[in-house]
């Protein structure tokens, strides 16, 4: 087992088994992985900071067992960042928030390949930031048809004066952010809101959208999950590494860039591993900013 | 979609990724002195009851519990539940969360063996709930030589260990090469026995000869494979025969009330959609 010890800012930090295949077929070990969070530490720390955020590790790599953890880990240093979540009828819980470098590398080094973050802040977790669109294909649908799916939402979403942004899911699918920001809006109202657009692109594109979970309405169609939008639910962070065989990371995407790509109608095109999301990223700066800056309000509430 | 046996997976059908801690109840070290050995606490009986879900006979929808206040007559939502002691008729002492939280104990990742017994001292009326407790990564070995060294001495450790929001007493045993873990009563659950206990009586030897002679005659080992649930096995089998003879019902799909949305709302949808169609 080899061991290395860093200090970032003042903090020790002990990093262990760097050469650990994680994703086997592509040849990617532990310190890719840190190596990936470090560089992109600038631009997805902002959409990490003060959510409690879900560890999804995979200690012996993406083709064996993971664990989700909720708990921040009791043997974590005592400079990581925490908060604790009281929920209703459930046993108030220790999150961890990943506010700075030192604990985003630590979290990496757990083999945590992907964070996942609540749509609000841990001070006020019944508070959304943002609504989410989670466009998952069903059997026989692609990429590209969640593809048409998001720009229909778009335009859909921009005539009731609402901007909306997206972003690869790093797996089939894509997910389109509407910012909210805005603390008088509740889960209730971006559920209720997403939810009576998912019906009426339903209604009106019956052959391509399905907003019903049940997988037998899903087949060949586009799931509009419009059920993230929910205190208890977690969605992938902008810019997470996802364990699938290749390092394959979510990234935010310009609307034209995604029009394009739909008309090349090339769905391994929308597959964006680590190094074009670092260089993609340290080109065109961080797309998804407005997301958790952006005050909007929905409209007929 | 997946077809699956209703009957035998109806119970262990689980979502589409698993939660922490499905592997096992609980994670942490087993210790005492200078050793810790990092274990899992998994489950060693399943009753294997055949639940049945309660549904509506007219249309067979599965039906959901609600808190109804009997003096409003109304659902009562979670928020507005809290907890009230009963101290006599119409009296309550109400109970926060937070004074709940204050007195459960501190979680804890280990098991700590506080001191070393014979099992046999303890009687079965202690014993409460049977688990295992298997080695974690890189606790195999230390987990053997312990295993190994309680089976020789015969000891069994007893330990306090906290789980979810109890602290129990526990006796931790091997078994069979693994080490198998009994929560156990406290003392004061177990009632007393003097009222239940017949008082003493004289008995003649030649009776004592006989009784003996009896249960002499009817010794076995103990073999539970001989004995079997049989309502249990009686009820899978009538499910089996009513899967197989295709008498499922179903239950109506839940439709989502559509359209619920502010009427408002509804119409700005359909207005801009209106425009995103024409274009």
């Amino acid at each position: 087992m080899s061991r290395k010890i860093i200090e970032i800012a003042g903090k020790r930090l002990t990093l262990s088994n760097l050469e650990t295949d994680l994703y086997p077929s592509y040849g990617f070990t532990k310190a890719h992985i840190l190596e990936y969070y470090r560089r992109i530490s600038k631009f997805i720390l902002p959409h990490l900071k003060d959510r409690a955020l879900t560890l999804k590790r995979y200690p012996e790599g993406v083709e064996k067992e993971f664990f989700f953890e909720k708990r921040c880990p009791s043997h974590r240093p005592a400079w990581v960042p925490t908060a604790r979540i009281l929920r209703h009828g459930e046993e108030p819980m220790t999150v961890c928030l990943v506010n700075d470098l030192e604990t985003l590398i630590w979290v990496a080094n757990l083999a945590s390949l992907e964070l996942h973050v609540p749509l609000a802040r841990a001070g006020s977790p019944e508070t959304p930031d943002s609504m989410v669109f989670d466009l998952d294909p069903g059997d026989g649908a692609d990429i590209l048809d969640c593809t048409r799916v998001a720009l229909i939402l778009r335009d859909l979403l921009a005539n009731m004066a609402l901007t909306s942004y997206v972003k690869t899911s790093g797996k089939k699918g894509l997910h389109v952010y509407v910012p909210v920001n805005h603390k008088e809006t509740t889960f209730e109202d971006t559920k209720g809101f997403s939810k009576a657009v998912a019906e009426i692109m339903q209604k009106s594109y019956p052959e391509l959208v399905t907003s019903k979970m049940a997988k037998e309405y899903r087949k060949k169609k586009v799931f509009i999950n419009w059920s993230q939008n929910d205190s208890s639910k977690t969605m992938i962070c902008v810019y997470s590494m996802r364990a699938r065989e290749k390092p394959v990371v979510s990234v935010p995407m310009e609307w034209k860039e995604l029009e394009k790509l739909a008309e090349k109608a090339d769905p391994e095109r929308m597959q964006i591993t680590h190094s074009e999301a670092i260089s993609r990223t340290e080109a065109k700066g961080d797309l998804f900013q407005d997301v958790i800056t952006k005050e909007q309000r929905l409209p007929h509430l | 979609m997946r077809t699956r046996d209703p009957i035998s997976e109806s119970k262990r059908a689980s979502g589409k990724e698993e939660e922490p801690g499905s592997h096992g109840i609980w994670s942490g070290t087993i210790s005492f002195s200078l050793v810790a050995i990092p274990v899992q606490l998994v489950k060693a009986v399943d009753t294997g009851r055949v639940s049945f879900r309660m549904l509506h006979n007219k249309d067979y929808s599965p039906l959901q519990r609600r808190m109804l206040c009997p003096e409003e007559d109304t659902i009562v939502p979670p928020e507005e539940i809290i907890r009230g002691y009963q101290t006599g008729p119409e009296k309550y002492i109400v109970v926060t969360d937070e004074e709940l939280e204050s007195v459960s104990p501190e979680r804890s990742r280990t098991i700590e063996i506080i001191e070393f017994i014979d099992i046999k001292e303890v009687d079965s009326v202690y014993y409460d709930h049977p688990y295992y407790l298997v080695p974690s990564k890189g606790g195999e070995r230390a987990y053997h030589l312990l295993v190994e060294v309680m089976r020789r001495t015969n000891k069994a450790g007893l330990a306090k260990f906290v789980l979810g929001e109890r602290e129990y007493l526990v006796a931790v045993k091997s078994v069979e090469g693994a080490l198998s873990l009994v929560t156990l009563h406290y003392s004061e659950e177990i009632l007393p026995t003097e009222d239940i206990i017949p008082e003493e009586v004289k008995i003649e030897a030649d009776e004592k000869r006989r009784i003996k002679e009896g249960i002499n005659k009817m010794r076995a080992d103990f073999d539970p494979e001989k004995y079997a649930d049989l309502r249990r096995n009686k009820i899978l089998a009538l499910l089996k025969k009513k899967s197989r003879e295709k008498v499922l019902v179903e239950a109506p799909e839940i439709e989502e009330v559509e359209g619920k949305g502010p009427a408002d709302l509804i119409a700005a949808l359909e207005e801009s959609m209106r425009k995103v169609k024409s274009r």
